[in-house]
């Protein structure tokens, strides 16, 4: 297993956001077989691909899609989450920069499997040229009668695509909060299945609603052009097909890499050109908020989401960060921790509250004030929003900080006592009040 | 996602921009307004959309009285049209300068130099983090991921990113953008309302 290039395979190819150069690729195959099936034999064909959702969650695709499929009596909406916005991960801003078709093609497909008619691109704010790529796909699908009304001759099959342009906010990503922003409201998540209803039954509006990642819509036109069986060839067996892997930090050659899922994580590491700056100290390979991996855990850890699951952390939405010796844990966690009580919502009070004191406390740490309980006063709060939040951002500001405590306790600890970093004076992040008195709120 | 965008609405007036700064939407944003209204089920569901409207209408921030004309269009409350801007961090509710410097500074970048970026921009413009110097020409501000971390340091100005930025080169973007007119707060806005629109100009309409 290594690299295995299916959704990137035509990056590179000049003129690729245009129809034209897509379809000559075999574009919009995909889409042209999908018609000649039934809706229900398109769902099947994702089953026996048994593609996961790859923003993050690695839910199978097509319970979601039959789910939609299954209501009858309202309208239905498709989404696609393009508010990718975890520290780490960069892979559906390429996928809508340069293979926006690839994506339209994706939603398309879907559509016609969940008998919608009506679908969004919700994309994040500052992503304009991604979105200006997709804009450009969407028009020029249009052009061709991939999009509107009674599409490729088929007159029951109509279906309208739309962007929804983010304003700058994290939480969107999660998908009951994103629904809340394409609504016009403030971007905060919605009560969760058991006690609140399942998008795929009353989603936006109160109607059925579809919701994929970038990526997962991606894999469309590729399973219904080859068939689901092709898919599912690739991959481990609970894991199947392939993944892009956004590397970045101190390696070689950082960027997006598409793999097959299994592929051993120090394979991943050298594709990327192998770490630069010293020796690998961690990798974080699922994007920010999932627990990060200490050097001498890395080996025999496998790219796919049992593998990493078994070994502590997430395969997460691909983002796959590393960090060099010269990288001071407990400043990375307090940046991670500040992240996190920038983006939550505010909603709920675990989250709400959780993550600044969190913030605060690993401040304090680096800011030379720490005392010997911060530690465990850290994993106190880290205890209180796990599992106890409104929506899975909580939990995902816990489990990086728990994870650095319990793999590099003896940094937090030097840092404690010592009221300097174990690293050096030459340690990155560097030391934050040293860099810039102004940045730290001390309080 | 802005870090020191303030979360209140300051009625104040800026010489800088040539937009106004109060009044109505012109025919041509109510226009746009009314044909992005169509993509939606109902009239609430463009508050976002109406909200970059008038960013770009009000020179690249949310005045009161751009408040006050959003919810007339929509039909819906102040309250409710400021409760939701207030939550998106790229809305600005204070005006910001001709270039808006955007550093992220997440893990990634955090660790592989975009502190040293920051430190050297707040040396030569002679700002602090959060400011706009006195010319009104640069506003300084750290955010969080901007999803390029293959490219970073990333600066994101207005529509324009900027990779692999280093304190040794980070001049040569203040000497870029200074031979730039653009308006950044602005022309992003503009950009943002042209994505949400099919091609081809909206159908003018009567108000």
């Amino acid at each position: 297993m290594a690299e295995l290039k299916l959704l990137l395979k035509y990056r590179d190819v000049p003129g690729i956001e245009n129809i034209d150069v897509w379809e000559s690729c075999g574009g919009y195959e995909g889409l042209k077989k999908a018609l000649t099936m039934e809706r229900s034999a398109v769902i099947d064909e994702m089953k026996i691909s048994a593609v996961r959702g790859r923003g993050g969650a690695g839910f199978p695709a097509w319970i979601k899609w039959s789910g939609v499929l299954k209501h009858t009596d309202a309208p239905h909406y498709l989404i696609c989450n393009g508010d990718e916005g975890e520290p780490g991960t960069f892979k559906d801003r390429e996928l809508m920069l340069k293979l926006a078709h690839q994506l339209v093609e994706g939603m398309i497909i879907a559509a016609y499997a969940t008998n919608t008619d009506k679908g969004y691109v919700y994309i994040r704010g500052e992503f304009v040229e991604p979105a200006k790529s997709v804009r450009k796909a969407i028009d020029q699908a249009y052009a061709k009668g991939y999009l509107g009304r009674g599409i490729l001759g088929r007159e029951d099959f109509n279906f309208d695509l739309y962007i929804h342009m983010g304003a700058g906010s994290y939480e969107c990503g999660e998908e009951t909060a994103l629904m809340s922003s394409l609504m016009g409201e403030r971007g905060q998540p919605r009560l969760k299945f058991p006690h609140g209803a399942l998008p795929v039954d009353a989603g936006v509006w109160e109607s059925p609603t579809l919701i994929n990642n970038v990526e997962t819509y991606s894999c469309a036109p590729h399973i219904l052009r080859n068939g689901g069986a092709w898919y599912a060839s690739m991959g481990t067996e609970r894991s199947k097909g392939t993944k892009i892997i956004s590397v970045s930090g101190h390696v070689k050659k950082p960027g997006n890499y598409e793999i097959e899922l299994g592929t051993p994580l120090m394979e991943m590491l050298d594709l990327a050109g192998g770490v630069i700056g010293g020796k690998l100290k961690a990798i974080i390979p699922g994007g920010s908020s999932v627990p990060i991996l200490p050097a001498e855990k890395c080996v025999g850890v496998n790219m796919d989401y049992e593998s990493c699951q078994a070994a502590g952390t997430m395969l997460g939405s691909g983002g796959f960060m590393v960090f060099n010796e010269k990288t001071d844990i407990v400043i990375l966690m307090r940046r991670t921790a500040e992240f996190y009580a920038h983006e939550s919502c505010g909603k709920c009070t675990p989250c709400r509250e959780g993550t600044r004191w969190m913030f605060k406390i690993l401040d304090r740490i680096v800011s030379g004030a720490g005392q010997p309980s911060d530690i465990d006063l850290l994993l106190n709060v880290c205890d209180q929003i796990d599992g106890r939040s409104y929506c899975p951002l909580g939990d995902a500001a816990a489990w990086p900080i728990r994870a650095g405590i319990k793999n590099f306790r003896e940094e937090f600890e030097y840092w404690i006592t010592h009221k300097k970093s174990p690293i050096g004076d030459d340690c990155v992040p560097p030391v934050p009040y040293r860099i810039n008195p102004a940045l730290i709120p001390l309080s | 996602m802005d870090k020191e965008n303030s979360n209140s609405i300051t009625p104040e007036t800026d010489e800088r921009t040539h937009c106004k700064k109060e009044g109505r939407f012109s025919s041509n944003a109510v226009a746009e307004l009314e044909e992005i209204i169509t993509h939606y089920p109902n009239k609430k569901a463009a508050m976002l959309p109406a909200l970059w409207i008038a960013q770009r209408e009000y020179g690249g921030y949310i005045t009161p009285e751009a408040i006050r004309e959003v919810a007339r269009l929509l039909g819906r409350s102040k309250a409710e049209v400021e409760g939701v801007a207030t939550f998106y961090s790229m809305y600005n509710f204070k005006p910001k300068g001709k270039h808006h410097l955007e550093v992220c500074t997440c893990l990634t970048c955090g660790c592989v130099g975009a502190y040293g970026v920051v430190h050297k921009l707040e040396e030569m413009l002679g700002i602090h983090l959060g400011e706009t110097t006195p010319d009104g020409e640069f506003t300084l501000s750290e955010v969080e991921c901007l999803d390029w971390c293959e490219a970073g340091t990333v600066i994101q100005v207005g529509n324009k990113y900027f990779g692999h930025v280093t304190k040794d080169n980070v001049e040569m973007v203040l000497e870029q953008l200074r031979e730039s007119d653009d308006h950044t707060p602005t022309s992003l806005a503009d950009d943002i309302v042209k994505i949400l629109l099919p091609e081809g100009e909206p159908k003018s309409k009567v108000e």
